[in-house]
């Protein structure tokens, strides 16, 4: 898709109307499936994202018996894109992102509690709009947090990117915040995930090519996008806690 | 996902008894309380995802949940070869053509299964039976002699199937349908297709009258009997004792006016049978109970040989422990179910009322 992306550095305002380190609206539920010990459903823009989580239960520890065993499934729905595509579940794509996500809640979550047994998260994809991986995410973190799995903090993802293309030499270049996809496809971009409001990044992903210097500005603007998620998301489960009080549902 | 159970039953033969029982009583009385007409709740919501012609969401109580979403494509329609007279013009049915099966694909989508696994492949070819049944939807999708939609239907089961998923799926799907909009056609006969694209002006592929009554896409109701009580949407336990399982599929369809004069002021639906599948009722695996008169243990005496034991439990009175159903289904058993679905005042009435409830946006 062709895009202009010229036009920003006129009114400093993106295709959308954000400003550079500006977030799109995020709006997330928890505990929306009953039949679940965990569930969330996270929207990033029009990226929505469903994600449900079974267990801890029994069976598992094949690869490590004094811990947990996380398993990760990521269903892309058809109907999630511009056009109807099937993604199967071989995908490159879908299999990498799925062991990102597992490597990094098996590091986050207190795994060593639950010896032998499994930790299921499945994920549905209902609709993409860019930033697809920090979607899912943030998404499996409140499910996590719904299921009551103890973990170290909040893993909370977005992405950023960076204005001028890898030619063009200006070094003026703002670095965006939180990419939809036609800016994903435009511009270089990585995805970055930072353990609670810390500096700590827990996931670093990033699949294009830029310049090295622009790297740290990139960084830097998506460890911050990742503390404002992180407001967002802690506002989401307070108020479910709440919510959870005031119905006597405990 | 933890592996499914949903097709194992993890019922004693004295449990399987004991509901059996208690469904063959009249009335029958169900595990929840359900009268056996009754649906279990359910939450349903429409229009939820903007990326796709139409799509719908539907929670039952027991916490099961689906989704589906419609995209439609145009497609150009495959050149067919038409009968040629001496003078070398085509002549071509003005009907001929006008719908083809291969424009809808339909897939289903359970989590912790494959895509070819038997479940999901025959829940699919299920749904787009009653679907496809009478050639009328298809027509629907037709543009011109050139082009045509092509309708791609995704259903995703978000959860274990806890019973039988079928009119769960069944259900989405229709108001999915409903829901599905075309963007209006602006361009005229054979050209290529021009459309307006202002989808305020967006044509429903199952437009709506004011009147009540116009064709809706069909609905797929699950019917269960154990010992000729008949039961509408049946939960996981009842099912593990069910002794016929059928689906059944019905469609509405909008009525004339002219008929409206015909035909007696009573009758309120046009509602059309589609299509009837029996499924195989998972009550065939159970184990079957052992009488007192075989078991050792209450003074009985075991059978020697296999045959033997068998031959005693051929002989067993009715109803005495509990033996998983043997033989199919009986013609008037299957006539009295879909009577019970289709007669005037009866379920599918009662579910199209349901559905007509649900705000359509």
């Amino acid at each position: 898709m062709p895009l202009d992306t010229s036009s920003y550095s006129l009114a400093l305002l993106r295709l959308d109307g954000r400003r550079w380190n500006e977030l799109r609206r995020i709006t997330a539920q928890i505990s929306t499936m009953p039949s679940a010990d965990g569930s969330s459903y996270l929207e990033m823009g029009n990226t929505k994202v469903l994600c449900t989580v079974t267990g801890p239960c029994e069976g598992g520890g094949t690869r490590d018996r004094d811990r947990a065993d996380i398993r990760v499934e990521l269903a892309i729905a058809g109907f999630s894109g511009v056009d109807r595509k099937r993604v199967g579940r071989g995908d490159k794509r879908v299999s990498e992102m799925v062991s990102t996500i597992q490597s990094t809640f098996a590091s986050t979550l207190f795994t060593n509690l639950y010896p032998q047994s499994t930790i299921h998260i499945s994920l549905h994809v209902l609709s993409q709009d860019g930033s697809l991986l920090a979607a899912l995410l943030n998404a499996s973190t409140l499910a996590l947090i719904d299921a009551g799995i103890p973990m170290r903090d909040y893993i909370t993802a977005s992405t950023a990117g960076s204005t001028s293309s890898y030619s063009s030499n200006d070094e003026s270049a703002d670095p965006l915040l939180d990419l939809n996809t036609s800016e994903e496809q435009e511009l270089p971009f990585l995805t970055v995930a930072t353990l609670g409001g810390s500096d700590q990044v827990s996931v670093l992903v990033m699949e294009t090519r830029v310049q090295a210097g622009r790297l740290e500005g990139m960084l830097a603007v998506g460890v911050d996008g990742c503390k404002q998620v992180r407001e967002i998301l802690d506002d989401v489960v307070r108020e479910h806690g709440k919510e959870v009080l005031k119905s006597g549902r405990l | 996902m933890p592996s499914s159970m949903s097709q194992q039953i993890l019922l004693s033969p004295a449990e399987l008894s004991y509901l059996h029982t208690s469904l063959s009583s009249s009335p029958p009385i169900r595990p929840d309380g359900r009268s056996s007409t009754q649906f279990r709740p359910l939450i349903a919501e429409t229009d939820i995802l903007p990326g796709t012609n139409g799509s719908a969401r539907i929670c039952f109580a027991d916490g099961t949940e689906a989704i589906v979403g419609v995209k439609a494509e145009v497609e150009k329609s495959r050149a067919r070869y038409t009968h040629a007279d001496e003078d070398g013009e085509g002549i071509v049915e003005e009907d001929e053509g006008r719908g083809l099966n291969e424009w809808v694909e339909l897939c289903v989508e359970i989590p912790g299964m494959r895509d070819d696994d038997s479940m999901p492949v025959f829940l699919a070819a299920m749904m787009s039976e009653a679907l496809l049944a009478d050639g009328e939807f298809t027509r629907r999708l037709y543009i011109n002699r050139r082009f045509h939609w092509k309708l791609y239907l995704d259903i995703l089961l978000l959860s274990q199937p806890s019973s039988y998923p079928l009119p769960l799926l069944s259900l989405t799907t229709h108001l999915a349908l409903l829901l599905t909009k075309f963007p209006r056609l602006k361009s005229e006969k054979d050209e290529d297709p021009l459309f307006d694209d202002d989808w305020d002006a967006s044509v429903f592929l199952y437009p709506r009258s004011s009147t009540k009554s116009f064709d809706r896409p069909p609905v797929t109701l699950l019917v269960m009997s154990v010992n000729g009580n008949i039961m509408f949407d049946p939960s996981k336990e009842e099912l593990s004792v069910a002794e016929v399982v059928l689906a059944v599929s019905v469609g509405e369809r909008s009525r004339s006016e002219e008929g409206d004069m015909v035909i007696d002021s009573g009758k309120t639906r046009d509602l059309r049978l589609l299509a009837v599948r029996t499924i195989d009722p998972p009550s065939r695996l159970t184990h079957p109970g052992v009488p007192n008169a075989l078991n050792t243990a209450t003074g009985g005496s075991a059978a020697d040989t296999s045959e033997k034991a068998s031959g005693q439990r051929e002989t067993m009175a009715e109803g005495s422990v509990w033996q998983p159903p043997r033989g199919g289904a009986k013609r008037h058993q299957i006539a009295a179910m879909i009577q019970k679905v289709l007669e005037q005042g009866g379920v599918a009435e009662e579910v199209m009322a349901g559905l007509d409830g649900v705000d359509l946006g």
